[in-house]
């Protein structure tokens, strides 16, 4: 009786673990198929970028590892195109933006979300329409600007003063100020602070978690910036990177080796940053959306 | 005392909105004044009242741009589609589903230039994909994929969807965590197979992400100009092929200085803009409704 049972439920164990085992040979397969999708264009750049003279870069089928790897294209670009001014630029761009986003932008939303005065709603709504606008109807009066009258034109000011401050980000700290008790600012005005005193001593600390996701966004967006910049910076030496790198590929258009080494090179210090911070920046990115 | 106390909240206002007034809300009214200008950035605006607009509606290269702008949108619902797909197969327990996660991130850190090169460097006649699918035999002859109309715009659509899977996998990934186990549980005993639980629970439960990546991906599709210019330079295509309506708008106004009938193409994005977004509020109305 006990053996007529225990036989097959040991065979049905058996199968299920191999079924297990199946399952997840197939679930690998289709993750690896789908990482080839998403990798495999760095990895063919990555490859060229490595190749010397010797080694093809059209041939049926394609020539994945070179035979001969070589750093001559990285080189020859380092020494013909500004390549450590773009970097320079770029972080300078970047950390402006980032900084004084997190300042302007948190000053800003104290008010919104722990205040009454007068035009609240106003102000609140006009902010609001011009967060649907499309940013792209501000450049021909940008550049109008740019040129006329604040004379920064083909400088990095031009693409750090019109994103100090953003709508998006304002509605961001907003949320996260409104979360913050009463009380605690209540306690902080009863013991003499000032408001500036208790938006940096009392609220700033609170919602840091918030302003980690506000500077990534803000990171990010900055960093890989295009258009504007493009339109803007004129002088090879000012380009941030983007700009560089699209000049590059204008610059080297037969020579292939060189623009892949460019755009490793731009993409490594990126990669790195992700893949120290990368929890913050998954979850900075996506956690805009609360459902 | 009072009185200090009621400017407070306007000084912590003043950095921001001084920033949004100057970059956001005075090029907003200046657009709509120029595009009813014949202005050249360089010569001082001279009133003409509709002609720019008579003159767009004459152009048939407006319209063509209008078209593939429409056009880009089916990228939204191909998003939805294969980014859900995308969440539900990472959604699970798998040593090392964090690489995989991590790998179908990088296109979205690395940025739309960058990656847009490299794509460029696998579609050239005399590139990597040529190579791999000759060698297949999947093609007899190689293509060009970038010289051939009616392909451009297509390829140029694969580029947006394939920088954006890995963000909007995230979002949803992060809906699904928060469906609770009991649902499926509840699929399974009510005869559901493993499709049809995701059927049946993960798509209704994803609702809010999916109206957030409609919002998010359809604003971006009639906003697209770096994914164009990237991988078609600055003709937009041969025969304009890839021209959408923000690389229209940047031409006229960027390339052959009709900065008056750029912004009038403004004006028509920023009016497609606001029916989209009005579309958008009763669909999330709607969404509120029925939970």
């Amino acid at each position: 009786m006990e053996l007529t049972k225990s036989k097959p439920s040991s065979a049905i164990k058996q199968a299920r673990v191999r079924g297990r085992t199946l399952e997840t040979i197939f679930w690998y397969t289709v993750l690896c198929l789908i990482a080839v999708i998403t990798v495999f264009p760095f990895i063919w750049v990555l490859s060229t970028s490595l190749k010397g003279p010797n080694d093809v870069i059209y041939s049926v089928p394609p020539q994945l590892f070179p035979n001969d790897p070589t750093i001559d294209n990285y080189r020859r670009v380092w020494q013909q195109l500004p390549m450590a001014n773009f970097f320079t630029n770029s972080i300078l761009v970047a950390a402006a933006t980032v900084t004084l986003n997190l300042l302007f932008c948190s000053l800003a939303a104290y008010p919104f979300a722990k205040m009454q005065f007068r035009g609240k709603d106003l102000i609140f709504y006009l902010l609001l329409a011009t967060f649907i606008v499309p940013p792209q109807l501000t450049y021909i009066p940008g550049f109008v600007l740019a040129v006329n009258v604040f004379h920064y034109y083909d400088t990095i000011f031009a693409l750090i003063f019109p994103s100090l401050a953003t709508v998006f980000n304002i509605f961001l700290m907003r949320q996260a100020f409104k979360t913050v008790p009463d009380e605690l600012i209540d306690a902080g005005r009863i013991d003499g602070a000032s408001e500036l005193r208790i938006w940096w001593s009392i609220l700033m600390p609170i919602v840091r978690p918030s302003l980690a996701t506000i500077a990534i966004i803000t990171f990010v967006s900055t960093w890989n910036d295009f258009l504007w910049p493009s339109l803007m910076l004129h002088t090879r030496e000012r380009m941030t990177l983007p700009v560089g790198l699209a000049n590059l590929q204008g610059m080297f258009t037969s020579d292939q080796r060189g623009i892949a080494a460019g755009v490793v090179m731009t993409i490594i210090p990126i990669l790195i940053v992700f893949v120290l911070l990368q929890r913050q920046f998954v979850r900075g990115l996506s956690g805009a959306v609360k459902g | 005392m009072t009185r200090r106390t009621s400017l407070t909240p306007y000084l912590f206002l003043t950095p921001a909105l001084l920033v949004i007034a100057v970059f956001t809300l005075y090029p907003i009214i200046s657009v709509v004044y120029y595009s009813f200008t014949d202005y050249s950035i360089v010569t001082p605006p001279e009133w003409i009242g509709l002609r720019n607009y008579q003159q767009l509606m004459k152009d048939p290269v407006f319209w063509l741009a209008l078209k593939h702008s429409f056009t880009y949108l089916l990228v939204t619902p191909t998003l939805i589609i294969l980014c859900m797909i995308l969440a539900i197969v990472v959604n699970r327990k798998l040593p090392g589903i964090n690489l995989f996660r991590a790998l179908y991130y990088i296109p979205v850190i690395c940025g739309t230039i960058a990656v847009g090169i490299a794509w460029r460097m696998m579609l050239d006649t005399n590139g990597a994909l040529n190579g791999l699918l000759l060698s297949m035999g999947i093609l007899k002859e190689p293509v060009q994929w970038l010289a051939e109309p009616s392909y451009t715009l297509t390829i140029v659509m694969m580029l947006t969807i394939w920088l954006g899977l890995g963000y909007y996998m995230m979002i949803f990934l992060a809906g699904l965590q928060n469906i609770p186990e009991e649902l499926y549980d509840a699929a399974l005993i009510d005869g559901c197979n493993s499709w049809q639980k995701h059927w049946y629970v993960s798509v209704p439960g994803l609702r809010p992400q999916i109206t957030f990546v409609a919002v998010i991906s359809s604003l971006a599709a009639l906003q697209v100009f770096n994914e164009v210019y990237i991988l078609t330079g600055e003709l937009g295509g041969i025969l304009n092929s890839a021209v959408t309506i923000v690389f229209y708008m940047w031409r006229q106004a960027f390339r052959l200085h009709h900065a008056g009938m750029g912004s009038a193409v403004a004006m028509v994005l920023l009016i497609i803009t606001l029916a989209f977004s009005i579309m958008n509020i009763r669909m999330l109305e709607r969404g509120t409704e029925a939970q």
